[in-house]
């Protein structure tokens, strides 16, 4: 519902589109003394406008469910959204059952683990997977493939693609159970295609790739996943200024977090593990984790 | 910013000069990527360095790279008697390759280092070497030998120091990653070995971070320089040599007897690389160079 369908003077409109408000749900919470003050305009004017603002609200929003706060969910309704999103299968069930389900879609997960332990082959599995059409349970996406560390091997990743078309193929002749070879119209190729593979150098061209990556999303709204490989290779060497290095990785964090919230995609983030000294032991760490503070995490070990 | 188009992106590779190896690599050492040697002295880790610069001059269409390479060597003195020996046979059986009077010596840059801030000065005069190297025979190999040296001895032990020190691995491999994606280069790197005393718990489970256990000599080693080197490289290859006693048949004039030799059993494992499975070969080093063995 927007500002300009209200029954108000354009003058009024106005003032409050230049102050910012541009939609109800941002006058359902603010006060007609603060609103006035805001807009330079009478109280009483003020109060009119909210009243009117809340009215166009009511008669619309009539069938949801009350809330006290505007944009406010009911648990009941988040639990029934979240049982409804997809997963993304990681192609083992063990795994799948730890992650309850598969890689979930609107959550940054962060998988950790030593060198060679296979982080780059999950994170290619993931964008492979990802583009399982619909009809055999999949969320027939794309996928972004963000590598810092040049660990992706183009060819490995066709091996995957090819074997993940194989599998198809199978499910499906057990499916139809007449035995017939049922063809995937699907080519390790086009699923190469389907990659948006960005490398990048430093960390001054990730943090601009992350901020890029809005406008990306709006034009390609068919990308369900986003791998980054990994998340904090770049930020590992001495930076001049601390405070900057923790500013700017939590900035990132926030911004992924906000991408997979707003276009309802999963985010992996891949990363590397140091040891940390604790007081008289020696443990193994995820790398920067005190600044990256993330949702679901996972270590890899064998 | 746009995304690179992944069935344009084929991994170029330089063969190591034996079938069998490239077969064990999927074709040799990759471009655009940094491949760790790790293995204890004496194993022939120098061996596959210089012959890989020299097997990187051939044309691609024999595997090769048809390029110069750049050789920074820690250790003293370089085998350049080695190196020339090891010229000698590759111009022998690549003769049509080059012209006559041509020497493929001539296309190796030896570089010494002796510091890590050495090597980090060094590699920001590398980017116009390679830079201007492109009018003649580009430089697409650059082989560090050995990066261990350069940080075994300048560091104390004190958490501070070890900092230090981690930070600079991320940011020579940052800058050799770098320099090999935007020349399209091969890097190789070699690495020592430190020993594992005791049992796989505690230091010793965090050193070797729950990765597979290496043995050479009979005894069980991980790479130098800790986790932290390890995430700096893409793939790292680990050479290992043991003395083993084989029961050869000897056909003597009183009939058949057998004498037991001690012969030395040098194996490349694989292990670990984004596009390799975990294999093994056996190979031996003979004057021609290092060949795999087809048992």
């Amino acid at each position: 519902m927007e500002i300009w369908r209200l029954p108000i003077s354009a003058s009024q409109r106005g003032k409050l589109i230049s102050a910012g408000y541009t939609s109800l749900s941002s006058l359902s919470s603010i006060s007609s003394s603060d609103l006035a003050r805001e807009l330079k305009v009478s109280e009483s004017e003020a109060m009119n406008i909210l009243k009117v603002a809340s009215h166009s609200r009511g008669s619309e929003t009539s069938n949801a469910s009350c809330s006290i706060v505007e944009g406010a969910q009911s648990a009941w309704d988040m639990l029934h959204d979240e049982e409804s999103l997809m997963h993304i299968t990681t192609s083992s069930a063990d795994l799948d059952n730890i992650l309850g389900g598969g890689i979930h879609c609107k959550e940054v997960t962060e998988i950790g683990g030593v060198p060679g332990i296979g982080k780059t082959q999950l994170g290619i599995q993931v964008a492979v997977n990802v583009q399982i059409p619909n009809d055999f349970g999949g969320l027939g996406g794309k996928a972004i493939y963000i590598d810092t560390e040049g660990s992706f091997m183009v060819e490995r990743a066709f091996q995957i693609a090819e074997a993940c078309i194989e599998d198809m193929s199978e499910y499906n002749r057990f499916l139809r159970k007449d035995f017939q070879e049922c063809k995937i119209k699907m080519l390790p190729q086009d699923i190469l295609e389907n990659i948006f593979y960005f490398r990048i150098c430093s960390y001054t061209e990730q943090i601009a790739l992350i901020n890029y990556l809005d406008k990306f999303l709006s034009e390609h709204k068919d990308v369900k996943v986003i791998v980054v490989d990994s998340v904090t290779f770049h930020f590992r060497q001495d930076f001049d200024d601390m405070a900057l290095r923790t500013r700017v990785l939590s900035g990132m964090a926030l911004k992924l977090m906000n991408l997979a919230k707003r276009f309802s995609l999963a985010v992996v983030l891949l990363n590397q593990v140091t040891t940390k000294h604790t007081e008289a032991s020696f443990q193994l760490a995820l790398a920067l984790v005190t600044v990256l503070d993330l949702c679901s995490v996972t270590m890899l070990s064998r | 910013m746009t995304p690179q188009s992944l069935l344009q992106l084929t991994s170029q590779k330089c063969t190591t000069g034996c079938p069998i190896l490239d077969r064990l690599l999927y074709g040799g050492i990759p471009c655009d990527s940094i491949t760790e040697i790790v293995a204890e002295s004496g194993s022939g880790k120098t061996q596959i360095c210089l012959q890989l610069s020299l097997h990187a001059q051939l044309p691609v269409s024999h595997g090769g790279l048809a390029a110069s390479s750049l050789y920074l060597h820690t250790e003293f003195p370089f085998p350049f008697r080695r190196l020339h020996q090891l010229c000698l046979s590759f111009r022998s059986s690549n003769a049509h390759h080059f012209p006559v009077n041509d020497n493929p010596c001539d296309r190796i840059f030896v570089q010494s280092v002796h510091t890590a801030d050495h090597l980090l000065e060094i590699m920001s005069k590398t980017d116009p070497f390679i830079e201007n190297s492109k009018n003649q025979v580009p430089v697409r190999l650059i082989v560090i030998d050995s990066i261990a040296a350069l940080f075994r001895s300048d560091f104390d032990n004190t958490p501070v120091e070890l900092k230090r020190r981690s930070s600079l691995f991320f940011k020579i491999s940052s800058k050799l990653k770098a320099l090999a994606k935007r020349f399209n280069l091969a890097v190789l790197v070699t690495n020592q070995v430190v020993d594992l005393v005791g049992p796989n718990e505690g230091i010793n489970g965090l050193r070797i971070g729950n990765l597979v256990c290496l043995h050479t000599s009979g005894r069980r080693v991980c790479p130098a320089l800790g986790l932290a080197w390890a995430n700096c490289v893409n793939s790292r290859l680990f050479l290992s040599r043991n003395e083993e006693v084989i029961r050869e048949e000897n056909e003597k004039s009183n009939g058949q007897s057998c004498d037991f030799v001690k012969k030395k059993m040098r194996k490349l494992y694989v292990v670990f690389a984004p596009h390799l499975p975990e294999s093994s070969c056996e190979f031996e080093i003979t004057r021609e160079g290092l060949f795999g063995v087809e048992r």
